[in-house]
């Protein structure tokens, strides 16, 4: 029950949702799936005077450009992404993430737009119940962070839970952006500001237009894992994604790339670790050492009740056991090559 | 902007939509202003009380629907983006007073207790057999992992579903 009133527009393409969006100013928002948007304005977190509907804006499936790459429209469901053919078949670390979000009917409404764009969250700004003590905190423009209360004003500890970001990081996806002057392209890690305040890099008449992801080199693998405690509609704990390109030798590693979701303000990269496994001959040491510098540099907030020493040794384990998934995943498909 | 300024809320006033919604194959119009979600304008204007509010934050599934084919959580669903739209409810599920094999089966395997949830979970279970008519238990509690019910323990739910998609005998001759 959303109990403020608020204006309906409905844009037929992508171009006129952002003309509205440029004509409403601030007080506008895009409705994708709504799963993320809703839930906040009726907590009055989020009280936009209108929403600009992109529900009637043609999706295209997702298809491979002339070049090998993916291209993902943003308005396309989790649910549709999941069980396309072509994702299960060239990424399946995305379809991996895409199924770990929410539940059934949270993927078949969702987007992956609206999964990269959703808002940071933090046990005491997106408490629900109104007995509860709750002024606002600094995110919403109040005096204190409470759960934090020697931060100061400029500093949010929200969390960005997103499942699909940090698959799409290690994937190296590109962005389409398309805004009033015309269309950007832009890495995704760059979409992601670093504050919890203000999350996002987009223009206030910004909106996703689509994802691309480049085709996978060979002796590629990658590994997947989200940390909850029931296994089911739950934000993560911690996410792990992280990829691998091994030398023709099969042993030693020529690329790395880690990312680690719903441990800080935004989902991160972890280059320390990064530059232990490029060049080196990946055995178990190298793993585990990767996997701690992993974890250490990452340096986790506490947040949903798990504490920082909980969360650092969560990642310590699954850093090193999702590398070694995708350590053998990439020498399976040399195998197969 | 807060709740507590209320120069802001009364700005904001937005005129209400008319929404044509086939319900249950049955075409209805219904006037409502964007920020009805389905759930309210299934259950206050419609009249068909059988889907359930309860968290409206998407997390217990009660309110599940299928919403042209998709199940979605129609709490989270406003009902000025379902024009033009299929809705099926539990109330559609029946064929007049005969229920259905999925309904027969959740009342033979216990899968019932307050009933509260019952709803949301045979709209996510009917969409789950509509896609996949032989689904495993793993596939079955995936599947049903947006639904909550705090009485029975889902091993009863679970086993009246394989037991509608014909992979168990029934428990009584
Ligand atoms: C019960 C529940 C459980 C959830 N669990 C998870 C989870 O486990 N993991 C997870 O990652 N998320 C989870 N979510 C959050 C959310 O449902 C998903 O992230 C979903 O993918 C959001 O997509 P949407 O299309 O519904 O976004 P919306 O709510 O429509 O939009 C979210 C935000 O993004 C903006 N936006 C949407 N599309 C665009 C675009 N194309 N360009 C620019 N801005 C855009 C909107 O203006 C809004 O600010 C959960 C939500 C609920 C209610
Ligand atoms: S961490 Fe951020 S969102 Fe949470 S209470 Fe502090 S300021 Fe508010
Ligand atoms: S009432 Fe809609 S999911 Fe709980
Ligand atoms: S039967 Fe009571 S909540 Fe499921």
């Amino acid at each position: 029950m959303i109990l403020f009133d608020f204006g309906y527009e409905r844009a037929a393409t992508a171009e006129e949702a952002v003309a509205r969006l440029a004509r409403l100013g601030d007080d506008a928002r895009l409705l994708a799936g709504g799963t993320d948007l809703l839930p906040n304005m009726r907590a009055e977190l989020a009280m936009p005077a209108t929403l600009v509907s992109l529900e009637g804006i043609a999706c295209e499936p997702p298809r491979a450009l002339a070049d090998g790459s993916i291209r993902i429209d943003a308005l396309t469901r989790l649910a549709d992404l999941e069980r396309a053919p072509l994702i299960a078949e060239r990424l399946p670390m995305l379809a991996a993430a895409a199924r770990a979000v929410g539940s059934h009917q949270i993927r078949e409404m969702g987007t992956i737009g609206g999964n990269l764009c959703q808002e940071t969250r933090c046990l005491y700004l997106n408490q629900r119940h109104d007995y509860q003590f709750a002024p606002p905190c600094f995110k919403r423009g109040g005096e204190c962070c409470y759960p934090f209360p020697r931060n100061k004003s400029d500093v949010c500890w929200s969390v960005h839970m997103s499942d699909v970001a940090p698959a799409l990081i290690a994937l190296d996806a590109s962005l389409e952006i398309l805004g009033a002057g015309g269309t950007r392209r832009a890495g995704i890690e760059d979409l992601f500001s670093g504050s919890g305040l203000r999350p996002l890099t987009l223009g206030p008449a910004e909106l996703l237009r689509s994802v691309t992801v480049a085709p996978r080199p060979a002796r590629w693998g990658w590994g997947f894992h989200k940390s909850t405690v029931r296994g089911g509609l739950e934000y993560g704990m911690s996410v792990c994604a992280v990829a691998l390109r091994l030398e023709p030798d099969g042993r030693t590693c020529a690329e790395a790339r880690i990312a680690l979701g719903a441990v800080r303000e935004r989902p991160l990269r972890s280059p320390k670790a990064e530059s232990l496994l490029a060049g080196s001959v990946l055995d178990p040491a190298r793993l585990t050492q990767a996997a701690t510098a992993g974890a250490a540099e990452a340096n986790p907030l506490p947040h949903h009740g798990f504490t920082k020493r909980h969360l650092s040794d969560n990642l310590k384990i699954y850093l090193r056991r999702t590398l070694e998934q995708a350590l053998s995943r990439a020498r399976e498909e040399e195998g197969a090559c | 902007m807060l709740r507590s300024d209320p120069q802001a809320r009364a700005a904001l006033k937005a005129p209400a939509q008319v929404v044509s919604l086939r319900v249950n194959g049955e075409w209805r119009e219904i006037a409502v202003k964007p920020r009805v979600t389905l759930v309210e304008a299934i259950r206050d204007l419609v009249g068909l009380t059988g889907t359930k509010a309860s968290c409206e934050s998407g997390t217990c599934g009660a309110c599940t629907v299928l919403l042209d084919g998709r199940p979605v959580v129609s709490c989270l669903t406003l009902a000025v983006a379902c024009d033009g739209m299929e809705v099926r409810t539990v109330e559609g599920l029946t064929d007049g007073e005969k229920l259905s094999a999925l309904q027969e089966a959740f009342l033979e395997y216990g899968a019932v207790q307050c009933g509260f949830c019952t709803p949301g979970m045979l709209m996510s279970a009917t969409a789950l057999l509509e896609r996949d008519p032989k689904p495993d238990r793993e596939t079955i509690n995936k599947a049903l992992e947006g639904n909550l019910c705090r009485c029975t323990g889902y091993n009863g739910i679970v086993d009246a579903v394989l037991a509608a998609s014909g992979q168990t005998r029934p428990r009584k001759e």
